[in-house]
């Protein structure tokens, strides 16, 4: 039970903070691509998406590592 | 307790008393972030409040260690199925590892199990299962013996069958996928395809069921990954397909979203994509089993049945039913069931499954048999002596699971890599993309550019379609499969063929060590030679010597020192025996301490002794003495024997060589390995042996506890070493060098030291194991060479970096096509050494005895003038 709590907590504290860190990637990439020009808007917004994704799938495990070594005090 | 604490019951042996309860718990107290302690001395725990931010179970484990008490870990083995690369065995460790009361865990992907030391009490078998099964693994716990053997069977032959049924789904489904895409180029083979099946909207339905059903096992294991934050290659598969079938959804239903439109609907590479990843995973589940083919090999042999004699009857029983003690019948052609002691009967079995020895050894009343050999030619009866777990066969599986088990420096290597090469593959993806979004489309598409291996030209692909193309190939091409497989599986098949060869390698970093070994130290007495001294040479007198034949003279020695307990005597006693003289009484007998022996031998008067007993006889010698210097000088012990007061010959006395010693160390010396000898003995005595032997360096006059400290001179050089020896005084060598090699073991193996144990009592063995680990390293560097070459190459492929120079690009489907080789290539290659042979033919060898080897009693005969 002890080690479900923790698991939890650890899977809360970084959704909070992968989800913003992809999200800022994402929303980067649209300001780019808009700044830039020339860009139809599906290209930047498929592209948003993508970028967002990967970000997510890139920070989610390396976040997620950190958090639960910081809780277990490791 | 609040919110940041945790309880914990953590359990304590070594402790007898009240103080011993007070010890434990003030090292406990002592360490930050343990809020409570209190120890029961009843029930041997500790139960405990603490902050995990500040303490962890190790800390608690090593300050309980540090007052003398300790925390009892258990070992088990956990069968774990899903896992198809180096990176799942990654998360499949850390999952095991992160749980409170895991130690250890050391994951191997090829027998698809998790080895896990644990504190029993502290966590459970179904947390770590659940552990497991959180990151995207079924884990189950591990039975024994023939129950493995059945439960690994079934569960590779239901990967086979589940991945063989999503095959033929997504194999046939694809193809029509395929022909349809392509409808436009069949020509004439138009006739024969309805036109309908190359609308898009009909592949993209004929796709769907593809990517939701064969395709859905890479979603939802990655799902399960990412949500305990570990990456795997199910996530690469599972990118690539969703986003090929994402933009080809959209593109068939909005063409004009401006997402490349008709032009850039990927179903295909979906489809084919899929298809391809599964046939790759399939063909990896049918032929990874095969690389652990020596285990099951052992297990089969243990016969299933025993002929058990009860009250003088014959009754069949499992052979697992059979107790210590039990009388047991085996009949020509039968299996032996257990180890025991023959008390009956006369036969020759074939022992070469255990010990590697090729031919049938002989059996007879006290000689002992091993469970799991065959009984070729005749009946006998025997006692079981051990039974289950005990025997000789449940020793060696055992022995070498946990050497499969194991994982070579190499191998951390590799996985780690692994490990860390799928998230560095998804920055790459997002690189990729970002560059050809912003600049690699601007300058450098090509509308007549196509696909590698296909017609089509990319045309009205946009710059958001050939981006994601391309990020998705780079993340299909990049999976690090053969990474994973590469040295696993070859570890697992050379540990197996050296095992065929009775060569057991205790761990894969023995493995690796051996194939490096640049100096090997033979122990010379036990190792190198018999360990009992034994006739070498007979020397006769010509001038007045009472008799011209060397038998004859050593038949009057024998028959002298019959009664004599000295090991010189005994040992002239034996190599008449061995020439099948007859050897008499002596009339008189009568012992000189310190010098020899005089007899009355056949009305003849027999001295026999050292040179001072012939002075003192006022025998002389003369004319023989520059022969009895040379056998001294070789390390030889010269017995004087004067027949009626005349000098009648030398009989010279040694340890004598093994059989094969020479060739060994000549086979040693082609394989570019220095050799050595230590040895109690004189330097004179040591180095006329090495010279005799041929061994490069002699290492004389170190006592037995001193034998350690030369090896770590040796190392001290920067040189490998391994040490031979029979481990009875040679323990500490064995542990200082880089490769301990207890030889003649016999079956026996769990009690030996030593890294590597050589069952037969047999030098050469020593150059089968370093031939199996240099060949089994060859192989696995061959594999990582393979398994890096496709990814070296297929990585800028996929990123489009010769695109500029070709205008060609993979696809995904050819990407996902080339990521199944590379699997199978690995796999293949690990295949090849099956058929691994070492240079030492077994066939060869002359056929052994029941009992010891029998000494090759070769004098060397001659005569003086």
């Amino acid at each position: 039970m002890e080690y479900e709590r923790l698991e939890k907590e650890v899977a809360r504290r970084s959704a909070l903070m992968y989800i913003p860190v992809s999200l800022g990637a994402a929303s980067l990439f649209y300001l780019a691509a808009s700044l830039v020009g020339g860009y139809p808007p599906v290209a930047r917004i498929g592209g948003m998406v993508w970028v967002g994704l990967l970000s997510l799938i890139v920070s989610m495990p390396i976040i997620t590592s950190r958090v639960k070594r910081q809780a277990r005090g490791q | 307790m609040n919110e940041s604490t945790l309880n914990l019951t953590l359990p304590i042996t070594g402790m007898t008393c009240a103080s011993c309860v007070s010890h434990v718990e003030g090292a406990l107290k002592e360490l930050s972030g343990v809020k409570q302690v209190i120890v029961n001395l009843a029930t041997n725990k500790a139960n405990l409040v603490y902050d995990p931010k500040q303490v962890g179970l190790a800390d608690m484990q090593r300050a309980v260690e540090s007052v003398g008490y300790s925390v009892p870990t258990t070992e088990l083995t956990l069968d774990v199925g899903g896992m198809t690369c180096a990176s799942c065995v990654a998360h499949v460790e850390a999952a095991l590892n992160e749980l409170p009361g895991v130690n250890e865990a050391v994951v191997n992907l090829g027998l698809g199990n998790a080895r896990v030391t644990y504190i029993p009490g502290v966590v459970t078998t179904s947390a770590m299962k659940r552990a497991v099964s959180e990151v995207g693994y079924e884990a189950s716990e591990r039975s024994e013996g023939a129950d493995a053997l059945d439960r690994e069977r079934q569960v590779r032959e239901d990967e086979i069958k589940r991945q063989g049924r999503n095959l033929i789904i997504a194999g046939t489904i694809g193809l029509i996928v395929m022909i349809g895409t392509f409808y436009d180029m069949l020509g004439p083979l138009k006739a024969f395809v309805p036109e309908f099946l190359s609308y898009k909207w009909v592949i993209g339905l004929l796709t769907t069921p593809i990517v939701f059903g064969p395709g859905r096992q890479f979603f939802t294991n990655s799902w399960r990954g990412l949500k305990h934050g570990v990456t795997d290659m199910n996530l690469l598969y599972a990118t690539g397909i969703g986003a090929a079938y994402g933009i080809a959804v959209i593109n068939t239903l909005f063409p004009k979203a401006g997402f490349g439109g008709e032009g850039a609907t990927f179903f295909e590479s979906a489809a084919l994509l899929t298809a391809f990843i599964i046939l790759g995973r399939w063909l990896e589940a049918l032929t990874r089993g095969r690389t652990s083919e020596a285990i099951r090999k052992l297990m089969k042999l243990q016969p299933k049945i025993a002929r058990l004699i009860r009250d003088g009857k014959e009754e069949e029983i499992p052979a697992d039913e059979v107790e210590i003690g039990d009388l047991i019948l085996v009949r020509p052609g039968e299996g032996i069931p257990v180890d025991g002691a023959v008390i009956e009967g006369y036969s020759a079995v074939d022992e070469s499954m255990l010990t590697g020895e090729s031919l049938p050894v002989e059996k007879k009343a006290g000689d002992t048999v091993i469970g799991g050999t065959l009984n070729k030619t005749g009946a006998f009866k025997f006692t079981a002596t051990r039974v289950g777990k005990d025997t000789a066969l449940a020793q060696i599986i055992k022995l070498v699971e946990d050497a499969q088990a194991s994982k070579a420096p190499i191998q951390k290597l590799a996985d780690w890599v692994a490990g860390h090469f799928i998230l560095g593959v998804h920055m790459l993806a997002v690189v990729v993309f970002i560059f050809w979004f912003f600049f690699g489309y601007r300058w450098f598409f090509d509308p007549n550019s196509r696909f590698i291996l296909s017609p089509y030209a990319l045309g009205e692909i946009g710059v958001f379609g050939f981006s994601l193309l391309l990020s998705v190939t780079v993340l299909v091409i990049s999976c690090p499969c053969a990474v994973g497989l590469a040295t696993p599986s070859a570890m697992m098949a050379g540990t197996g063929k050296a095992a065929e060869h009775g060569v057991l390698f205790k761990g894969a970093e023995a493995i690796e060590n051996t194939s490096k070994l640049q100096t090997i130290v033979f122990d010379k007495t036990g190792t190198l030679t018999k360990g009992e001294p034994s006739v070498t040479d007979v020397v006769i007198s010509n001038q007045r010597s009472v008799t011209s034949d060397t038998d004859h003279l050593l038949r009057l020695a024998a028959i002298a020192e019959k009664n004599s307990e000295h090991p010189l005597g005994e040992a002239i006693v034996q190599g008449a025996e061995a020439r099948g003289l007859v050897i008499g009484e002596a009339e008189r007998f009568n012992s000189i301490p310190g010098h020899g022996v005089e007899a009355q031998v056949e009305g003849r008067a027999v001295l026999l002794g050292n040179r001072k007993l012939m002075l003192e006889r006022a025998v002389d010698f003369s004319p023989l003495m520059a022969q009895a210097e040379a056998l001294e000088a070789d390390g030889k012990t010269v017995m004087f024997v004067a027949i009626d007061g005349q000098p009648s010959g030398l009989i010279a006395v040694a340890d004598t060589l093994k059989e094969y010693t020479t060739e060994a160390i000549q086979r040693l010396h082609r394989l570019g390995i220095e050799t050595a000898m230590i040895t109690g003995d004189n330097r004179r005595t040591a180095e006329a042996i090495a010279r005799h032997v041929g061994i490069d360096r002699a290492l004389a006059e170190v006592l037995p506890q001193d034998k350690a400290e030369e090896v770590k001179k040796l190392q001290a050089l920067g040189k490998k070493v391994s040490m031979v020896g029979d481990g009875v005084n040679d323990a500490p060598a064995l542990a200082q060098a880089d490769v301990g090699m207890a030889i003649g073991s016999g079956t026996d193996v769990a009690k030996e030291t030593g890294d590597v144990i050589l069952i037969k009592d047999d030098i050469q063995d020593v150059v089968v194991a370093i031939e199996v680990a240099k060949a089994t390293m060859r192989k696995v560097k061959q594999n990582l060479f393979w398994a890096f070459v496709y990814n070296i190459l297929g990585i800028p492929l996929g990123a489009g970096l010769f695109y500029p120079f070709i205008s060609l690009i993979i696809s995904p489907e050819l990407a996902g096509l080339l990521m199944a080789i590379s699997s199978v290539t690995v796999t293949l290659n690990t295949l090849l050494l099956k058929g691994f042979k070492p240079t030492i033919r077994h066939g060869d060898r002359p056929q052994r005895g029941a009992g010891e080897p029998k000494s090759r009693l070769s004098p060397v005969a001659t005569s003086s003038d």
